[in-house]
C-alpha cells in the first residue's frame, strides 16, 4: 500500500488578534504560531495508521518555504518514510485549483494507491483541493471521510460524513484521493526526541523546473480565481457586549435570562 | 514496542536494587493504585521485554514526588526508571490524550496550560514590573512559573508575592513574554527532548542579562532549574527562603493575622530540596498566627498528587484523593488557614476542600497571600 | 443560452434547504442580468419534486434515471458535464454541503471553469463574476474575480442567503438521460443514521454549549455545573467531540445536531459557519469569548468578552443564588 499525504502548514488564528498586510490581500503572519493543518494531522495519523495495517509506506508532501520542514519533519516522526516539499516563488497566489495542480505534478511520477488529504485548511478553507487532485490525475475520490472500512482487492470501502449525523458507505476503486474528516482517528503525540531522530532524513524539494511547469501555469498567472481584497466581516447588527465587573456582567445575565430564557 | 534492555539495566543500576520495598512502603500513592515501584525495579531486571513492563495505565499515577528515590538505603533512583520508561512511551507516542493536550501546547506556546505565548505577562499588566527584554535592569530576575502567569487563582499569588517582594525592597524584574515553560513537569512526564529544548530556551535567556539569583514562585520551577538545569554561577531560590532571611533580618510585615494556621509541605521544596524550615518560620513570625503542625509533616509530608504531570492527568487508582485527606486532617486538627508554597499544592487542595465540603471551614492559601494579609 | 443552473440538492426525498437559498440568491442575480435562472434536477422518479420547483426557476431541466437514485458524483459529473455542454450557463451553483464538496471540484476542473467555494455573496457587473469567502475560520471576508470563461462555478455556504417568498412560474424541460453503462468506480452502497445517543439536545429549552477554547477536557465539570445550575443540558462544538471530551450526540451544527432552543450559550466557541448553521435559529444567544473578533459575536445576541475560566464560575454563582 503506497500512501501519499499531503498537508500544510497553517497559522493558528482562532485565538488570535488578526491583521491585514499592507498588500490589502492577506494578513500577516508574524507573530502567529504555526502548526500542521487540523485535518491534515489526522490524515497523516489515517495514513500510518493504514500502512501499519497493511504494509506499504508513506510520502508526506507540501508546499511552502523553508519552515514547513518542520511540519513534514513531524509527519516523519509519526511514521511517515518520505518527504517532499514543493517551492517556487511563481506558486505565490495559486488558488485551490491551481495548487492541485502543482501537487498533481509532483505525485505523477510516484506509484501510489491512496492519496489522503485534510477535507479543508484552517486558512483558505477551500475544501477543493483533495478532489481536485483526483480529476487532474484521472483517479477516483471521496470527500470529506470520516471512516476507512477497509482495502481490498484494489477497492477500498470508506463512510463520508453527511449533514445532521447521517454518512453513506461508498465502495470505490484505487487508485483514489480521500479527503480526511477531523475524529476519524486519535492523532498520536510527536515527540520532540521522535523529531530529533529524523532530523537528518532527506526533505526533497522540488521546484517549478522540476515539476516540468512553466511560470505562466503556477500563482496567480496559472490561476482561474484571484483574492483582489480581504477586509473584516461587517459586523451587523452584531452581539450586545455586556460590560462592567465580573459582578455586575454576572447580574446582566441573570437578568437576559429572567426576561428571555423561560428560566424559572 | 521494542526496547534496548542492557542500557536500561546500567542506567538506573537495576542490579544494585535487592528488593527492600522500601521505595514502595514511602509510596503515597502505592496504597490506592496498582503502581508497585519495587516490582518495576525488579521487572525492569527479569523480563525479557521491557515492553511490556513499560506499557501500563498506572505508570501515569507516579506524582514524581520521589520519596521512593529518597527512601532508597541503595542510593538507587527508582523514580527515575520509572521516569524514564515514561520516555519511551512518549516516544512510541502512547500517553494519555490530556498529557499529549499539555505537551503539544508546551512545545506551541511555551505553557502546558495552551495559553497564547504573547499573553504570559498579562498578570502582571498594572503593576508596573521591570522586564529585562524592555532594556529594564534588576539585581535578581522573578521566574513566575506557567500556572502563577496564566491560572486566574494562582496570579494572585503571583501579585502577591510582588508586594511582598517590593515590601522587602527586593530588586527584581521578569522575563515577561520571553519566559517560558521550565520543563519540570515536561521532563516528569517523559519528553525528555522538549525538556532539553525548553531549558535551552531559558537558559539562553538567562544568559542574555546580568542579574544576581532567580527567585521562584513554584518549587517545581525551583527545583528543575537548581537540579535539573544544574548550570554553574546560577544562583537559584525560593521565595520562601527569599522572605524568610528578610523577616529575620527586619519583618516589615508587622499586621496581625488572628488564624490558626497549619502548613503543607510540598514535596519539591520539602522533601527534595529540604526547605522545611523557613517556610515555617515566616508563618511564625506573623503576629496573631497560632501555628500547628501536621502529624506527617516535613519528611513525612504527604503528597497532594498535583505532581510529575498529574495535573494534567487523571489517575487510574479509584481510592480516596490524598490532597482531600489532607484537608481533612488540617479540619480536625481545627485549621482555619492550610498554608502552602507550591502552586500546584495550591489548586490540588484548593479543589479538596470543595470536594469535601469544606469551603466554610478551611481557607487554602499561599504563604505570600498571608504575609499580605499581615501588611 | 448562458443561464445561472442552480443544482438541486436532495436528499431521501426531500429538497434540501440549500437548494431554495440557491435559488434566491440566482433569482436576484437573474434579475440584475437578465439572464434566465433554471433549476437543474437530476434524480430517479421525482417528477412531483420538479412540480414543486417550478414556481421558483424560469425553468427546470428534469433528468431522471434509475442510476440517480442516490447521490454519486461521479454519475452526477457525467450527467452535469454533458448538460453544461448542451446548456452552456453563464454559472453554476452548488451547494458547499457534503454533496457539493464531493462533486464541485472535479466537475469544475473538468469543465475548466473557474470555482469559488463557500462562497457567502456573489456579484455580477458586467458579466464579471466576484464572490465573497471567508477564511481563517471566518475572521476575514476575502474578495475573490473569477476569471473569464464560459462557464464558471461557485460553491454556497449553507444559511448564508436568507430566503423570501417568490414566484417565477417556471416550466419543465425534460432531458433524457445520457448514462448508458454501470459507472463501477465508485458505488454508492448504504446510508447509516447516527446511533441515538442519551439525551436529545434538539429538544432543550436552554443550552448551554462549550467549544475547544474549554482547552482542557478537566474545565467541562465546571461548564457543566453552570448547566446544572441554569436547569439547561449541554452541548459543544464538533473539536469536542473530536477529542472525545463529550459525545458525538452532544454536537452542534452541520454534521451534528441543528438546535433551536430559547436560550443558547456558547463558551469558547470561534463560530465557524458549520457551527452556527446549527444554532442561530436559537431564540437568545449568549456568545463568551475572549476574542473581541471572534464571529460567534455576529450572530449572538449578547456578547462577554473575557477568560471563561474567570466568566463560567462567576456566572455560576450569580445564577445559583438567582434560580436558587
Ligand atoms: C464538513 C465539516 C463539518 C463540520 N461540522 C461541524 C459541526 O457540526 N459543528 C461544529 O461545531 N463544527 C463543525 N465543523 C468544524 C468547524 O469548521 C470548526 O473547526 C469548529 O466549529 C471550531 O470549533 P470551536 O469554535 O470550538 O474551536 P475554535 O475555532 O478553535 O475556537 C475556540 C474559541 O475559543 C476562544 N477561547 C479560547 N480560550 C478562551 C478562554 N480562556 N476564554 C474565552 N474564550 C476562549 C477562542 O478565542 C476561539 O474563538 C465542521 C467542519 C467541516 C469541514
Amino acid at each position: 500500500m503506497e500512501i501519499i499525504v499531503c498537508i500544510k502548514r497553517v497559522p493558528e488564528t482562532a485565538d488570535a488578534d488578526i491583521v491585514i498586510d499592507r498588500t490589502g490581500r492577506d494578513i500577516e503572519k508574524g507573530g502567529l504560531v504555526f502548526d500542521i493543518n487540523e485535518w491534515d494531522n489526522y490524515a497523516v495519523e489515517e495514513a500510518i495508521l493504514l500502512k501499519e495495517k497493511y504494509g506499504g509506506s508513506v510520502t508526506v508532501i507540501s508546499m511552502g518555504p523553508e519552515e514547513v520542514n518542520e511540519t513534514l519533519r513531524r509527519a516523519l516522526a509519526m511514521g511517515a518514510d518520505q518527504a517532499i516539499r514543493l517551492t517556487d516563488p511563481a506558486f505565490e497566489g495559486s488558488d485551490g485549483y491551481t495548487i492541485a495542480r502543482v501537487l498533481s505534478q509532483a505525485i505523477k511520477p510516484l506509484s501510489y494507491d491512496l492519496i489522503l488529504t485534510g477535507v479543508q485548511t484552517e486558512d483558505d478553507g477551500y475544501g477543493q483541493v483533495g478532489p481536485t487532485l483526483a480529476e487532474i490525475l484521472g483517479i477516483r475520490h471521496a470527500a470529506v471521510v470520516n471512516q476507512i472500512e477497509g482495502i481490498e482487492s484494489g477497492r477500498t470501502r470508506v463512510h463520508r460524513e453527511l449533514e445532521g449525523g447521517l454518512e453513506e458507505i461508498l465502495d470505490l476503486e484505487l487508485p483514489a484521493v480521500l479527503t480526511i474528516q477531523t475524529g476519524i482517528n486519535e492523532p498520536r503525540y510527536v515527540s520532540i526526541m521522535g523529531i530529533r531522530k529524523v532530523a537528518k532524513k532527506e526533505i526533497k524539494v522540488l521546484g517549478l523546473r522540476e515539476l516540468a511547469m512553466k511560470p505562466e501555469e503556477a500563482g496567480e498567472p496559472g490561476s482561474l480565481t484571484v483574492v483582489e481584497m480581504v477586509s473584516f466581516p461587517p459586523v451587523g447588527e452584531g452581539a450586545q457586549i455586556l460590560e462592567g465587573t465580573m459582578d455586575e456582567i454576572s447580574d446582566k445575565v441573570v437578568t437576559i435570562l429572567k426576561e428571555k430564557g423561560g428560566v424559572a | 514496542m521494542e526496547v534496548q534492555k542492557e542500557g536500561f539495566l546500567q542506567k538506573y543500576d537495576l542490579y544494585g536494587c535487592f528488593q527492600c520495598g522500601k521505595c514502595t512502603g514511602g509510596c503515597p500513592v502505592s496504597l490506592k493504585s496498582k503502581l508497585n515501584i519495587r516490582k518495576l525495579m525488579i521487572e525492569a531486571l527479569l523480563r525479557d521485554n521491557l515492553g511490556n513492563v513499560v506499557q501500563r495505565e498506572e505508570l501515569w499515577d507516579c506524582t514524581t514526588c520521589k520519596t521512593c528515590t529518597l527512601r532508597c538505603p541503595r542510593g538507587l533512583e527508582p523514580m527515575d526508571l520509572l521516569i524514564g520508561m515514561r520516555t519511551l512511551l512518549v516516544e512510541e507516542g502512547h500517553i494519555p490524550k490530556t498529557a499529549i493536550e499539555a505537551l503539544e501546547s508546551t512545545y506551541k506556546y511555551g505553557n502546558p496550560w495552551g495559553a497564547a505565548k504573547n499573553k504570559r505577562s498579562e498578570w502582571a499588566n498594572e503593576l508596573g514590573l521591570k522586564v529585562l527584554p524592555q532594556g529594564d535592569q534588576a539585581s535578581n530576575l522573578y521566574f513566575v512559573c506557567c500556572t502563577a502567569a496564566y491560572d486566574t487563582r494562582v496570579q494572585n499569588v503571583a501579585r502577591s508575592l510582588v508586594q511582598c517582594l517590593r515590601q522587602i525592597g527586593y530588586d527584581f524584574a521578569i522575563l515577561g513574554n520571553d519566559e517560558t515553560c521550565c520543563g519540570s513537569e515536561i521532563r516528569r512526564m517523559g519528553e525528555e527532548g522538549l525538556f532539553e529544548m525548553l531549558m535551552d530556551q531559558n537558559i539562553e535567556s538567562f544568559n542574555k542579562y546580568d542579574f544576581r539569583s532567580i527567585v521562584t514562585t513554584s518549587p517545581h520551577c525551583y527545583n528543575t532549574i537548581k537540579n535539573d538545569y544544574a548550570q554553574d554561577g546560577l544562583d537559584v531560590r525560593h521565595y520562601t527562603q527569599v522572605l524568610a532571611e528578610a523577616v529575620e533580618e527586619k519583618n516589615p510585615f508587622s499586621g496581625e493575622v488572628r488564624k490558626v494556621i497549619t502548613y503543607h509541605d510540598p514535596c519539591f521544596l520539602g522533601k527534595q530540596n529540604g526547605i522545611f524550615d523557613e517556610p515555617r518560620y515566616i508563618l511564625q513570625s506573623i503576629a496573631g498566627v497560632t501555628f500547628i503542625d501536621f502529624d506527617r509533616s516535613r519528611e513525612k509530608s504527604l503528597c497532594c498528587e498535583g505532581g510529575g504531570g498529574r495535573m494534567w492527568v487523571e489517575a487510574t487508582d479509584q481510592g480516596p484523593r490524598l490532597a482531600e485527606i489532607r484537608v481533612q486532617d488540617a479540619v480536625e486538627m481545627g485549621a482555619e488557614i492550610l498554608a502552602t508554597a507550591c502552586p500546584f499544592c495550591l489548586l490540588t487542595l484548593e479543589d479538596a476542600v470543595k470536594t469535601t465540603g469544606n469551603e466554610e471551614r478551611l481557607r487554602v492559601m499561599d504563604i505570600s497571600e498571608i504575609l499580605v494579609e499581615a501588611l | 443560452m448562458a443561464d445561472i443552473l442552480v443544482l438541486v440538492e436532495h436528499r431521501r426525498g426531500e429538497i434540501r434547504d440549500i437548494t431554495f437559498e440557491m435559488l434566491m440568491k440566482g433569482k436576484t442575480l437573474s434579475e440584475k442580468t437578465g439572464k434566465p435562472l433554471t433549476a437543474l434536477l437530476l434524480g430517479n422518479d421525482v417528477g412531483e419534486m420538479a412540480e414543486g420547483l417550478k414556481d421558483l426557476a424560469n425553468r427546470v431541466v428534469l433528468i431522471e434515471d434509475p442510476k440517480l437514485e442516490n447521490f454519486n458524483s461521479e454519475i452526477y459529473q457525467r450527467v452535469l458535464g454533458n448538460v453544461i455542454e448542451q446548456e452552456k450557463p453563464f454559472l453554476l451553483f452548488i451547494g458547499h454541503t457534503a454533496f457539493g464538496m464531493d462533486l464541485a471540484p472535479t466537475l469544475a476542473t473538468q469543465m475548466k471553469a473557474p470555482l469559488a467555494t463557500d462562497c457567502t455573496d456573489v456579484m455580477v457587473d458586467d458579466d464579471q463574476i466576484r464572490a465573497i469567502r471567508q477564511t481563517y475560520g471566518g475572521k476575514l471576508n476575502v474578495e475573490v474575480r473569477l476569471k473569464p470563461a464560459p462557464c464558471s462555478m461557485v460553491t454556497v455556504r449553507p444559511a448564508s442567503v436568507s430566503v423570501e417568498d417568490y414566484s417565477l412560474a417556471g416550466e419543465i424541460t425534460r432531458v433524457t438521460s445520457p448514462l448508458t453503462e454501470e459507472i463501477a468506480s465508485k458505488r454508492f452502497l448504504e446510508y447509516v443514521e447516527a446511533a441515538a445517543g442519551e439525551v436529545d439536545i434538539t429538544q432543550a429549552n436552554i443550552l448551554v454549549s462549550v467549544g475547544r477554547g474549554i482547552k482542557d477536557p478537566e474545565n467541562i465539570p465546571m461548564v457543566q455545573e453552570l448547566a446544572k445550575s441554569l436547569g439547561a443540558t449541554l452541548s459543544c462544538s464538533r473539536p469536542v467531540v473530536d477529542k472525545k471530551w463529550l459525545p458525538k450526540d452532544r454536537q452542534v451544527g452541520t454534521s451534528g445536531k441543528t438546535v433551536k432552543p430559547t436560550v443558547y450559550i456558547a463558551i469558547g466557541i470561534s463560530g465557524a459557519f458549520q457551527h452556527i448553521a446549527g444554532m442561530k435559529g436559537s431564540g437568545t444567544i449568549i456568545a463568551i469569548n475572549r476574542d473581541p473578533k471572534a464571529p460567534i459575536f455576529n450572530v449572538a445576541h449578547y456578547g462577554i468578552v473575557g477568560d471563561l475560566l474567570k466568566i463560567v464560575p462567576a456566572l455560576k454563582g450569580k445564577i445559583s443564588e438567582a434560580f436558587a
